[in-house]
């Protein structure tokens, strides 16, 4: 049956708001969302290889940060991630819907997975903090937030090509057969691992410190710079397998696309070679700090870009399969500006929270809570 | 209609009843356990209550577990479940109120930032910055549940939404308050009976004693203010539906009878809440685990309570739970189902699928199963083909009834559990020739007997 003929009607209600601020609003939220993935994934891939560390204080140390980053990374992540879930929904709610139902089973095993992850992270955490080893949850929970990037990666291209649902509905494990599928899981998951080692170099290295500290913290600050150059050296073959497993017509989109298509992709590639330069560099951290900020800079910058490049063959991937649509709009602004404001206040309020948990420390002798 | 449909085992009614429950359980104690804890804290700090406040801190990290972690995942859980069991529902949902969901969503952020502050901030800042924290929680959890209960009520009593689909007629609806008010009691009660637990690990008899009066009577509290917010809800639902709770309609005696058992859970938690609350040294661990039960049950009551009154919609007056819309009965009946469910004749693995089977699955699977949950093999066992194709005709005929109460006019649907049968003749012979097949031997020797 043709694809088109099987592709859902568009809802009859009208989306609430223009298109292109659901585009914005989506971008952003997913960006802070893709931020925290990230952490998460290259936090618990890292602290797995460094739990086997053979120098045992060391990969526990470098295990514990990553521990401790990631309880609160998890959460975070999680909470970030409905906001582009529900501005992908408006647009494209009938494209993500059905590639949800058709691999349902992976689609709801995937909360389970993540459960478990999260519970695993906290058990690490907490063997650590009573001076016991971790690698057994940390690996455990690595290999679980791997699969749940691969159901993600996996169910975005379904959703993306509807001529692929009834075959993958017939046969689920044609779901994996997308050529793009290994090279997109690949360019996540080495994302995180670059931006886990920049974050434990930088981290180390941001302020001086003590004596005593100083051979443990240029440790890590190197180990971390080494396993973000590996990743990022693997990142440049990945990105170019990725770039001609895309579906012809979809490449040529995004060529034809002109400056609006080709700035972000051209700068963000370039955003990689700086990257790979400066973390090339780096013979001591301690010394080149300059060079680890200007990484984390130049990652964020690639980041940022290669979303915009992502969103972007979004569109062109469900434009080539014909199911673009232009829905039906109406104004709630209204709501909107309660959204606003609730979400204006709900940030300032974090943000507070956060900052008065990180000074307030009574002096000595002072009652605490 | 129109999406790939799964059959699950369970029934996907289901499988959306097993993750909600499991998460309003937890939410509601995120919701109470923000208020409680926050209320007991600064009673501590204000008193210098050690044994209070260290009752706070062993709760604490219990709700930050539940909360920020099965309380998050479960509540994306909801919504990855809906949207694979009634896709065009939650789609519509969406469009009428994604910003509702946003603005939920800003203080789920300030919900889980500030929970993770207050558990990693003990002894370690100054009194007053910690209930600045836990405060803030309060607040941002209590503002989910406000925003969150619009939703929820509009899906069962969207008031005049239909007739003007203006946003704030629909979120303002008539159970909002009433839904507010109940289940802010039972947030409070169920955070009264977790924190029951953390009470029993006090050493000191005395203060265990002090601490579980106090819960008991915080737990009476949440009682008194969700059996308010009960009385309140039932009164702002149509007359129609609290007739069937006393019974209208034998045949349809469920409501009643979930009715009846949340009023007796009701009476349990009230029992057990008083008992702690005038005889502490009576608080033990079966004591406890048998008040937060009755406390779940109170809300597992309402639940079911609430989406037995929604039957047969999943938005009232608007959709039903199979997807098909009101506004699109005429036509289907025209056309066919099957014209718009094409993917009803295709199932995961690729076998084929008869017309009859492609019509169930489409209109039916919803809510029944085959064999399992509401399973239609049973509901069929006296069906032949004939008296298939007769009840199948009044169910058709009853789509006449749902569109006349949705434009307004005082009728009544003969079957008001039940979606009106939509399709062409040659659907509804091969749907009633497919359910008399379930049971062929069985249905034969009823025809001999005869």
């Amino acid at each position: 049956m043709p694809a088109e003929t099987l592709l859902p009607a568009l809802d009859p209600m009208p989306i609430p708001g223009p298109p292109w601020l659901f585009h914005v609003l989506w971008l952003v939220t997913f960006a802070i969302h893709v931020v925290g993935v990230n952490v998460v994934l290259g936090s618990s891939l890292v602290g797995t290889v460094a739990s086997f560390d053979r120098d045992r204080a060391f990969g526990r140390g470098v295990a514990k940060f990553f521990a401790e980053i990631n309880t609160w990374a998890i959460s975070l992540t999680i909470t970030f991630g409905i906001a582009p879930l529900l501005f992908l929904q408006v647009l494209h709610g009938r494209l993500f819907y059905s590639a949800t139902v058709i691999v349902a089973p992976a689609w709801l095993g995937l909360l389970l997975l993540l459960m478990a992850a999260y519970y695993l992270t906290y058990l690490g955490k907490y063997r650590l903090r009573a001076g016991k080893g971790a690698a057994l949850p940390f690996a455990l929970s690595a290999l679980l937030f791997l699969c749940v990037a691969a159901i993600q990666v996996a169910v975005h291209l379904l959703s993306v090509q509807p001529g692929r649902w009834e075959g993958v509905l017939a046969q689920p494990w044609t779901l994996l057969a997308d050529r793009a599928f290994v090279p997109r899981f690949l360019h996540f998951v080495l994302a995180g691992v670059t931006l886990a080692g920049i974050l434990l170099a930088w981290i180390a290295v941001r302020r001086p410190p003590a004596e005593e500290e100083r051979a443990n913290a240029s440790a890590r600050a190197m180990f971390g710079v080494k396993i973000a150059l590996l990743a990022t050296v693997l990142q440049l073959v990945v990105g170019l397998w990725l770039t001609i497993s895309v579906p012809r017509e979809v490449l040529l989109g995004l060529m034809r696309g002109g400056g609006a298509t080709m700035a972000p992709f051209t700068i963000g590639i370039f955003a990689g070679f700086g990257l790979l330069v400066f973390l090339a560099r780096i013979r001591d951290p301690f010394a080149d700090r300059a060079s680890v900020r200007r990484s984390i800079e130049l990652f964020g910058l690639a980041m940022i870009l290669m979303l915009v490049t992502r969103h972007q063959l979004r569109d062109i991937y469900i434009s080539a399969a014909g199911a673009g649509s232009t829905p039906a709009t109406t104004g709630q602004w209204g709501v909107f500006a309660i959204f606003l404001v609730s979400f204006v206040l709900c940030l300032a309020l974090s943000i507070v929270a956060l900052v008065k948990s990180a000074r307030d420390r009574p002096p000595h002798g002072e009652a605490t809570a | 209609m129109d999406y790939p449909i799964r059959d699950f085992a369970m029934g996907g009614g289901i499988l959306i009843a097993v993750v909600a429950i499991l998460h309003v359980f937890v939410s509601h104690f995120a919701v109470g356990g923000g208020i409680v804890m926050a209320a007991l804290e600064t009673a501590a700090v204000k008193r210098g209550d050690r044994p209070l406040r260290d009752l706070v801190k062993r709760s604490s990290m219990i709700l930050l577990l539940l909360s920020t972690v099965f309380g998050a995942i479960s509540g994306v859980g909801i919504w990855f479940t809906i949207g694979v069991v009634h896709p065009a529902a939650t789609s519509s949902l969406i469009h009428t109120f994604v910003w509702a969901w946003a603005t939920e969503w800003a203080f789920f952020l300030l919900e889980v930032v500030t929970a993770l502050a207050w558990v990693a901030t003990w002894d370690k800042v100054s009194p007053r910055t910690h209930l600045l924290l836990i405060w803030l929680y309060a607040f941002a959890a209590f503002m989910s549940l406000v925003v969150i209960q619009g939703i929820l009520g509009f899906m069962l009593t969207p008031g005049s939404y239909p007739a003007t689909l203006s946003f704030r007629d629909g979120f303002l609806n008539p159970t909002y308050l009433p839904g507010i008010l109940f289940r802010t009691g039972v947030c409070i009660l169920l955070a009264a009976a977790w924190m029951a637990f953390a009470a029993l690990r006090e050493n000191d008899r005395t203060a265990r004693a002090r601490l579980s009066r106090i819960l008991g009577s915080v737990g009476a509290l949440g009682l008194g203010i969700a059996g308010i917010g009960w009385l309140a809800w039932e009164r702002a639902l149509p007359e129609s539906v609290q007739r069937l709770f006393l019974g209208e309609k034998p045949l349809l005696a469920t409501l009643a009878t979930a009715r009846s058992h949340t009023f007796r859970m009701f009476l349990v938690a009230a029992v057990l809440a008083l008992l702690v609350t005038l005889l502490p040294r009576l608080q033990s661990w079966p004591v406890a685990i048998l008040a937060l039960l009755a406390g779940a049950g109170v809300l597992a009551g309402y639940e079911r309570v609430r989406e037995g009154v929604r039957k047969p919609f999943v938005i009232a007056e608007q959709m039903f739970s199979n997807g098909v819309l009101v506004s699109e009965i005429d036509a289907l009946n025209e056309k066919g189902i099957l014209s718009k469910a094409v993917w009803a004749t295709k199932e995961a693995g690729g076998r084929a699928v008869s017309t009859g089977e492609a019509v169930f699955r489409a209109q039916c699977a919803a809510c029944h199963t085959r064999d399992g949950y509401l399973g239609i093999r049973k509901i069929a066992s006296a069906m032949d083909a004939d008296f298939a194709v007769m009840f199948l005709t009044a169910m058709r005929d009853d789509g006449a009834n749902w569109k006349a109460r949705a434009a307004g006019q005082a009728v009544r649907p003969d079957y008001p559990f039940m979606p009106p049968f939509v399709g062409t003749d040659e659907e509804l012979n091969a749907l009633a020739l497919w359910l008399a097949s379930l049971n062929a031997p069985a249905v034969a020797e009823v025809t001999r007997a005869r």
